[in-house]
């Protein structure tokens, strides 16, 4: 039955700004790095955010075997992947640098602190709001099982 | 009594509004999906339609489906295209929590009462 469904379509948003708030951590450790795995400077990285297909998961996939309508129940958010963002590197000029071109200029990671810093926020508050709903589901729930009293 | 019209809308009155908080929560899960466009279940109107119809409203009730739909009157709010408002989300989530711990009361006073009627101290 879908008394959890609440808990589980906030449950996954919770998971999903917190992967936002870790990359985003990410991007601002790495703000400075000129050396990667890859060879070259640090690139910004992005969580992509899709909904989730409705029905889908195991319960969806229980609920269709079972015959009950599983297309029409609301799916949470999953984090579809973590892109790196194509804007270029910030060319810096420090002759002094190990990582320095023959001209002088260092490849910087196209790393915006503003940016992040905005992510980050917008990431916080996000989780806060699904906590918020998470928390109304609770109260409700509990509320109906004073029913049985 | 117990199992008469009224405690029947109640109890479909409480499943339209855990359905539309499922709804809700999808919404605030989904304010960060480019492109989203928001869900509501509208029980409201399903459930006025079905009560008042004399002799038919127990059965109207008993096939009632609260199927959230999506909202295709909500404009963009964000420059991703997603038409979800978080302020206006959590405004209707708060609402639709104290509409569901409403029905909750009442139901749970008309069983209070018959539980009193029965000579439970």
């Amino acid at each position: 039955m879908g008394m959890f469904d609440a808990f589980d379509i906030s449950a996954s948003a919770l998971t999903a700004e917190r992967m936002r708030m870790d990359v985003t951590a990410e991007n601002l450790a790495n703000a400075q790095t000129t050396r990667t795995a890859d060879g070259g400077p640090y690139r910004r990285k992005e969580v992509v955010l899709q909904e989730v297909a409705k029905g889908g998961g195991f319960a969806g996939n229980l609920r269709a075997a079972m015959g009950a309508g599983s297309s029409d129940r609301p799916g949470g958010v999953e984090v579809a992947g973590i892109a790196e963002d194509s804007t270029p590197n910030k060319m810096v000029y420090d002759p002094g640098h190990p990582d320095a071109d023959a001209n002088g200029y260092v490849a910087m990671p196209n790393v915006d602190s503003v940016t992040e810093m905005v992510d980050l926020i917008s990431a916080s508050r996000a989780y806060e709001a699904n906590v918020t709903a998470l928390q109304s589901a609770k109260t409700m729930f509990s509320k109906t099982l004073d029913l049985l009293r | 009594m117990l199992f008469d019209t009224t405690q029947l809308a109640l109890e479909r009155a409480i499943e339209g509004a855990g359905k539309r908080h499922e709804a809700l929560a999808a919404n605030l899960a989904n304010a960060n999906t480019p492109g989203y466009q928001r869900v509501d279940v509208d029980f409201h109107t399903a459930l006025a339609a079905a009560v008042g119809r004399g002799e038919d409203t127990r059965r109207a009730l008993d096939t009632l489906s609260f199927a959230p739909t999506r909202d295709a009157s909500a404009g963009a709010t964000r420059a991703d295209g997603s038409t979800v408002d978080v302020d206006a989300e959590s405004a209707k989530l708060a609402a639709n929590g104290l509409e569901y711990q409403a029905a909750v009361s009442v139901a749970h006073s008309r069983v209070d009462i018959l539980r009193i009627a029965m000579g439970a101290k």
